[in-house]
């Protein structure tokens, strides 16, 4: 027998061994149910990764799968016989290359006139051109309206307006949103079952590691299931693409959850009304946005409600590691220029009319200008950054000129040498930048613990709710990529934060075949900050770029970031 | 719309931007992961900033050489094995950036690229990743005690394998009682140093293997030629000697008896630059990686040399440095047909193979190794002693290289046996040790005696 056991045990010894090079050491177990919670997660850290990468890649082929149908608003007839159909709302008409509406006839200007459609009317604005514009014969002074039928001269071009015909596939889908039911739809349900799937085996893994300190947990959980799917089901009624944008919306809230149930499962609750806030602002907001006129008021609505936070975070503001960026009203505090981000990206809207004729800034340079300057006052310089960003983005996509861009740029070399001399903690902070290593135990702390973190986790991570990082301040928040990858892995990390540039470039694509440059520039405006606040928070909290302390979108832990995160994503989908 | 769309390149720049920048995070995160976690405030790993658990260190036949448990330091029972290795082990306060416990850290402490930190039973630190090395510690040992205290390294390794079965390094202390270093005795200069990885020596005669190489392949019919040796050579005022006139000698007579004034001639012929290029193709120049564990590169630079300088270089005496690993390599390729095989140190990683054995590069033609190696044989045979290295079939050169008046040479012998059960290269360097192939050769002969056995 003892023989017997011998031979057994070589074998069973290589056995421990290799179990042992897995990271299991079956001697150690104690209890039934810790057990189970370590067989769970050896599974769940394999599982995950490999589902989010999923995730990412159906969305992915989903907007690459798409048909996109150029579906005619109406079209304009030449004398030549020939048809163009007009397929946006804003169509930019000249021999230039950027022309909508590409009429080569040397008589015409490069951008001679914009053809708009609004209020189910057609209007026609001369930009100013040398050839000028009439329409039935009459002399076309900065804007005139157009019906069917009528004659458009352009520097004596004429051509007649046609509608596109009831029979078009356009007007049907005006009258009857399920008609287009497609492919994409159930190809969106699946995804949407695998992030459910997904945040729930997530959830189980917190629950585990974590629930004798959250036993609100299950349950919070549950309810934010509901209410994505509740969400995914209203916004399916009335979207007429894919819901690609909501589906990683959804999937990030999951992940800030779990982020937060591993933090500080208290505020559970609190970051679970934020989610229902910021899915009903994003509602509300691309509802509202859908009517160009409706969307114009909202602006005005935004811009006003954006001062007023302004001057209440300059009378009100508290201070919070280091940025008086904080109203507390008691009952709820919050970030009020978190929300000032939205009312900025709208403020530097503009239809194309507009755009290219009167070339007004003044309302936008106004805002930045009151921004800026709450931000330098209040001390944010993170968000500051990326509101200079966003600001020059907007510029760019109102100039298009290049110079004026270099000028921006080296504008702000000059601005960030001055807050360099005149703010010398500021200065202290970009001195420290790349050095983390050197001042590991004090002004690097932040950045050398998130480094250690993310190595710590490896590329699968060590389990969501088993990471140490979560002790260090701001780990949720600022150091929110490291507690990712300590947690959920390095891979897995990578997949959340390419699921963010996926929406920004999900806002490129949408610009295509946009309605109105209104929606382009908002979209665009709000893809920048989203990428411009994850480059701050990754990069800064690894030291590749200086540490200023800022959000990523969705997934760091706070009500603020999570609603205004859900607003500029309304922004983005507002372009489809 | 085209015009927005077209300008929205701006925002595509800034999301590439974006995403060099993360590639950027990657690429450090892979370049310095192992040494992120191993901070001492990494509470994975460490407890009140004492490393908890850490995995054993084994040499070949499986004895602990390092273990780490309940936050102590457990070295092999047996001193002289302790200071043998303590070069690869490692002092307590990890002095010695070389060795397996320092540069191996990360995989000690249990860490790994896939599962981070992750263990099973997180209540529990497992033992860390056990490391199984290619050394015979009970070889390494009697290295150690074969060199009586004086300053030097030996290597030996499997030229055909790359495995390092033998290395020390001299002085050490044992680490379980590490002397006091503070004083100024002298006794323990550069102690934390590992000769064998991190030392470059003025190589002296042992160059001349460098020298012939390049002959044999760039000077027609040399092995036909005879060089005449008076005892000395002027070139350009510099007066080059050999202790005796040699008379008139073959290649291979002028390399057994390494006569300067004829190998002197033979630098001259062949040009810096060839010169140059061979010794670079041969190793020198270049560091050489064991196992990720950095080595010292050896220097040859002749681009100013002038003809005198050329002269002494080709004799191993003039700015010319020699690392001992590297120079085991070199003599490694020669008795591997011209082949030269990776060391490598650590043979296990855990339950897995190191993956990093036996890169293999061509250094010289099978033909020039092959009449090296005849050569080499040869040296032992009529000047060495073959008694002195029964049975080894040992294949050899030895150097006495001068570092200067009033100093006493330091003594080199390096070379590999013709055997193909035991395919070993090995090297001995000693500091002021005298005569190469007195000295050296001694310690060669005992050191490989054991291997053999």
């Amino acid at each position: 027998m003892d023989l017997f056991l011998d031979r057994l045990s070589e074998p069973l010894d290589a056995l421990m061994t290799i179990l042992a090079g897995l990271g299991i050491n079956l001697e150690t177990l104690t209890t039934q149910s810790e057990m189970i919670g370590r067989f769970y997660t050896l599974a769940i850290r394999w599982l995950l990764p490999l589902m989010a990468a999923v995730i990412l890649l159906r969305c992915l082929l989903t907007l690459l799968g798409e048909k996109r149908e150029k579906t005619p608003w109406g079209y304009l007839q030449l004398p030549s016989g020939l048809r163009i159909s007009i397929t946006r709302w804003e169509n930019l008409i000249g021999r230039g290359r950027f022309a909508d509406i590409v009429i080569n006839v040397p008589t015409l200007s490069r951008s001679h006139a914009v053809l708009t459609h609004r209020h189910d009317a057609w209007l026609l604005r001369d930009l100013g051109s040398k050839g000028g514009s009439e329409v039935n014969g009459t002399k076309v002074e900065g804007e005139a309206a157009i019906d069917y039928g009528d004659t458009i001269s352009l520097a004596g071009l004429e051509m007649t307006l046609f509608p596109a015909g009831i029979d078009s596939p356009q007007q049907r889908h005006e009258y009857d949103p399920d008609a287009f039911v497609s492919a994409e739809r159930t190809a969106n349900h699946t995804t949407l079952a695998l992030i459910l799937l997904f945040q729930f085996l997530g959830a189980i893994q917190i629950y585990l590691a974590r629930g004798a300190a959250a036993p609100a947990l299950p349950l919070i959980f549950l309810s934010f299931f509901l209410l994505e799917s509740l969400h995914y089901v209203i916004i399916r009624r009335y979207s007429r693409r894919n819901l690609v944008p909501e589906l990683i919306g959804y999937f990030l809230c999951g992940l800030n959850l779990l982020i937060v149930a591993s933090s500080s499962p208290g505020t559970l609750l609190k970051q679970l009304a934020a989610i229902l806030i910021g899915m009903i602002a994003y509602t509300v907001i691309i509802a509202v946005a859908r009517d160009l006129d409706r969307a114009h008021s909202l602006r005005y609505l935004f811009i006003v409600a954006g001062l007023l936070m302004m001057i209440l975070n300059l009378a009100l503001g508290k201070s919070h590691f280091g940025a008086r960026n904080w109203i507390d009203l008691g009952f709820i505090s919050f970030q009020p220029m978190e929300f000032v981000k939205i009312a900025f990206v709208l403020a530097g809207t503009a239809t194309l009319d507009r755009l290219l004729t009167t070339r007004n800034m003044t309302a936008f340079v106004g805002f930045s200008g009151a921004s800026i300057i709450t931000l330098a006052l209040i001390n944010d310089l993170g968000t500051a950054l990326i509101f200079f960003g966003a600001f020059v983005m907007i510029s760019f996509m109102h100039s298009g000129n290049i110079r004026t861009l270099f000028l921006f740029l080296s504008g702000a070399a000059f601005g960030g040498l001055a807050v360099v001399i005149f703010k010398p903690h500021i200065a202290a902070r970009f001195a420290l930048w790349g050095k983390a290593w050197q001042f590991a135990n004090s002004s690097g702390y932040q950045q050398t613990r998130t480094m250690i973190a993310a190595a710590s986790g490896g590329l699968l991570g060590v389990g969501g709710g088993r990471g140490y990082l979560v002790s260090v301040a701001a780990a949720d928040t600022d150091l929110v990529f490291g507690m990712l990858c300590e947690e959920w892995g390095l891979l897995l990390a990578l997949v959340a934060i390419l699921m963010i540039v996926f929406l920004a470039f999900y806002a490129v694509v949408l610009t295509r075949g946009c309605r109105s440059s209104f929606y382009a520039i908002a979209a665009c405006g709000a893809a920048t900050i989203f990428i411009l606040q994850m480059a701050l928070n990754v990069l800064g909290s690894v030291d590749l770029l200086p540490f200023t302390g800022v959000t990523i979108p969705f997934i760091s832990n706070g009500g603020s970031s999570m609603i205004a995160s859900w607003g500029l994503l309304a922004l983005i989908k507002a372009a489809e | 719309m085209k015009l927005l769309s077209a300008r929205t390149g701006l925002l595509i720049t800034l999301i590439l931007l974006f995403v060099l920048g993360l590639a950027a995070f990657a690429m450090q995160y892979f370049d310095s992961a192992p040494a992120w976690v191993e901070h001492p405030s990494n509470r994975h790993f460490y407890t009140d900033g004492k490393l908890s658990n850490l995995g054993t260190i084994y040499d070949r036949g499986g004895k602990a050489l390092l273990q780490m448990s309940d936050g102590g330091i457990k070295y092999n029972e047996d001193p002289a094995i302790r200071t043998a290795l303590m070069h690869v082990t490692g002092d307590r306060d990890g002095n010695v950036e070389t060795s397996i416990s320092s540069v191996f850290k990360s995989d000690l402490m249990g860490w790994n690229w896939l599962n981070g930190a992750y263990r099973f039973n997180s209540e529990q630190p497992t033992g860390g990743t056990d490391l199984t090395l290619t050394l015979d510690a009970g070889l390494c040992a009697a290295a150690y005690r074969e060199l009586r205290g004086r300053r030097g390294a030996v290597g030996v390794y499997n030229y055909q394998t790359g495995e390092l079965i033998c290395m020390t390094s001299s002085p050490s202390f044992d680490p379980v009682f590490p002397p006091d270093l503070t004083g100024e005795s002298g006794d323990y200069e550069g102690v934390y140093l590992n000769r064998l990885f991190s030392a470059a020596y003025t190589p002296g005669s042992v160059f001349k293997l460098v020298t012939t190489a390049a002959a044999l392949e760039q000077l027609p019919d040399i092995d036909k030629r005879r060089f005449r040796c008076n005892g000395e050579m002027e070139v350009e005022g510099n007066m080059v000697t050999c202790p005796a006139a040699h008379g008139e000698l073959t290649l291979g007579e002028a390399l057994a008896h390494s006569c300067n004034t004829s190998f002197a001639r033979i630098a001259l012929e062949l040009g810096a630059e060839k010169l140059q290029e061979y010794a670079e193709r041969v190793g020198f120049n270049s560091a050489q990686k064991v196992d990720g564990i950095h080595t010292i590169p050896g220097r040859v630079e002749l681009a100013h040399a002038g003809k005198a300088g050329l002269a002494w270089a080709g004799i191993g005496q003039f700015t010319n440095t020699a690392n001992p690993l590297n120079f085991m390599s070199l003599v490694g390729a020669i008795g591997n047909r011209g082949l030269a095989v990776a060391p490598n140190i650590v043979a296990r990683r855990g339950f897995l193979p190191a993956a990093s054995a036996g890169a293999k590069k061509r250094l010289l033609s099978e033909n020039t190794a092959e009449a090296l190696a005849k050569m080499m044989r040869n040296n032992t045979i009529a000047v060495y002693g073959e008694s002195n290295f029964k049975g080894l079939e040992l294949c050899a050169k030895s150097g006495t290289a001068e570092v200067g008046e009033g100093k006493k040479p330091h003594s080199w012998f390096a070379g590999f046996l013709d055997r193909s059960d035991y395919p070993l290269a090995f090297v001995v360097i000693i500091e002021g040790g005298g005569s190469g192939s007195g000295s050296a050769a001694a310690v060669a002969s005992a050191v490989l005696h054991r291997a053999v056995k």
